[in-house]
């Protein structure tokens, strides 16, 4: 039985685009079939986080208009053959697609794949009753701002309202010292305001803007943030995995510094 | 036949079924009838007509168009010839001109074509800017980047392999010419050049073309150019 979940925040720039990459290729690693869609017409990025920009030569909006099959607009990955991505048109808008030529589509999908993931455009508008119209569960994504729970606040109110069977968090770019120095909100403030089950909690880490820009998702990788997206690929598959020590162990070098700045 | 005369509509007016075997006074006859009974229907009606299914004299069409303009309402403006060999020669003569004219005449843009943005042209055409990823152009004949080619280039849209993509700084994503595509290597984009590599070797002019069914891309020179 496959599932059909999309990734959304309603805010720009908190990270869908990065957790679609990174939680579709963890899953790829679990050996499951995965199909990423990006369904952000006009404003790409998918293909980009994923490295494959230089192999799209067809893309959702062919398939829906019937330009192409489906398997002529999939890109398989490079580095998982079990991944492939669906990538959005470039020249095109939101409006080129509706929400039921989504649900056909996704529904030609999941004889192929155990897991779909959409990555949603910013916005409420048409592109996220587009990315949600297929959908069996969200993953909600914000950051610790009160701009960004605000509108994952509406957010959730709306896939509430679209049927969306199931709603889990993700709280990205925690910054523990911030946290620590009472700067910053932390994980439970957080839970506290939206009131849904939390999957997953991924640190703000360096490593991420160097794998986005080079087209290779960090996940399962030594850092945290890679982690971080390992443990929500296993909870997605419903393992009970205990959350990330997030704590920043200091180094022998940041010890030193810390006792010369007590002097 | 049980009708000797059939008339079908088209694109421009009516074509008319002929029997092939019927006495030419007598189809006349027919011809007229025909048009008579629908006139109703045809009257005062411009059309050009087309003739099918019998061999006419220049002379037997016209008498056929007098019979027709002299004893109803009808107006033919034309004869049509209904050839299909006729046709597909004309066919080919225009498209060779034009594949031939697309490769000839050419025409400027000056400007930066940013991401998704798609310049499609008939003929070749010379670029006055950079192309940015996500960007595309499109040209039945040649492209010439006078800038930094660095999305999508579609040469010889029309399935010409002979055509060429040629740019100062060479980095696409995907270029096309004529029913092949070659992409870029996989390689970290620009944006995480490392610091130290500042002094970066200066673009080199390039050009791409197809060469036993692949794209090769290879810095321009005289030979090569002469070549193309």
């Amino acid at each position: 039985m496959s599932e059909v979940i999309v990734i959304t925040s309603g805010k720009g720039g908190v990270g869908k685009t990065t957790t679609t990459a990174n939680v579709g290729t963890g899953l790829a690693q679990l050996n499951k079939k995965v199909v990423l869609i990006d369904t952000d017409i006009g404003l790409r990025n998918l293909d980009v986080v994923m490295g494959l920009e230089n192999r799209i030569v067809y893309n959702l909006v062919d398939v829906i208009e019937g330009n192409c099959r489906m398997k002529q607009a999939l890109i398989k990955d490079k580095r998982y053959p079990n991944l492939s991505l669906l990538p959005s048109a470039q020249t095109r808008d939101k409006s080129a697609v509706s929400p039921e030529q989504m649900i056909k589509l996704i529904d030609e999908l999941r004889e192929e794949f155990d897991y779909i993931l959409l990555d949603c455009p910013a916005g409420i508008e048409q592109g996220f009753k587009n990315a949600i119209a297929g959908a069996d569960r969200a993953l909600v994504v914000t950051t610790p701002e009160v701009s960004a729970i605000r509108d994952a606040d509406r957010i959730i109110g709306l896939l509430g309202a679209h049927e969306v069977k199931q709603t889990e968090l993700i709280v990205n770019r925690l910054r523990m010292d911030m946290v620590k120095r009472g700067d910053m909100m932390n994980i439970n403030d957080v839970t506290d305001i939206l009131a849904i089950d939390l999957i997953g909690a991924v640190p703000d880490d360096e490593q991420i803007v160097i794998s986005t820009n080079q087209g290779e998702p960090l996940v399962g990788s030594d850092c945290l943030a890679g982690k971080a997206f390992e443990n929500i690929c296993h909870r997605i598959l419903g393992e009970e995995v205990p959350f990330l020590d997030l704590e920043i162990k200091s180094s022998v070098w940041g010890k030193l510094k810390e006792i010369f700045k007590k002097n | 036949m049980s009708n000797p005369v059939m008339l079908k509509s088209n694109k421009y007016g009516i074509n008319l079924i002929l029997d092939s075997s019927m006495d030419f006074e007598e189809l006349l006859d027919c011809i007229l009838k025909r048009f008579k009974d629908s006139e109703g229907f045809f009257k005062n009606a411009k059309m050009a007509v087309s003739f099918e299914g019998r061999k006419l004299t220049q002379e037997e069409e016209f008498r056929i168009v007098e019979t027709i303009t002299d004893n109803t309402s009808v107006n033919i403006i034309c004869i049509l010839d209904n050839d299909a060999l006729k046709e597909e020669l004309i066919r080919q003569k225009i498209e060779r001109f034009e594949e031939e004219q697309a490769g000839r005449t050419g025409e400027f843009y000056k400007g930066t074509l940013r991401s998704g943005q798609v310049l499609d042209c008939e003929t070749s055409v010379i670029i006055l800017g950079d192309i940015n990823p996500g960007a595309k152009v499109i040209s039945k004949g040649n492209i010439v980047v006078l800038g930094a080619l660095k999305g999508n280039a579609y040469a010889g849209a029309n399935g010409n392999e002979q055509a060429f993509v040629a740019a100062l700084d060479m980095d696409p994503i995907q270029i096309k010419i004529g029913d092949i595509i070659g992409r870029s290597a996989d390689k970290a984009p620009l944006a995480v050049k490392k610091r130290g590599r500042k002094q970066q070797a200066a673009p080199e002019p390039q050009v791409a073309i197809v060469k036993d069914g692949n794209i090769y891309i290879e810095p321009i020179t005289k030979g090569l150019l002469n070549s193309i």
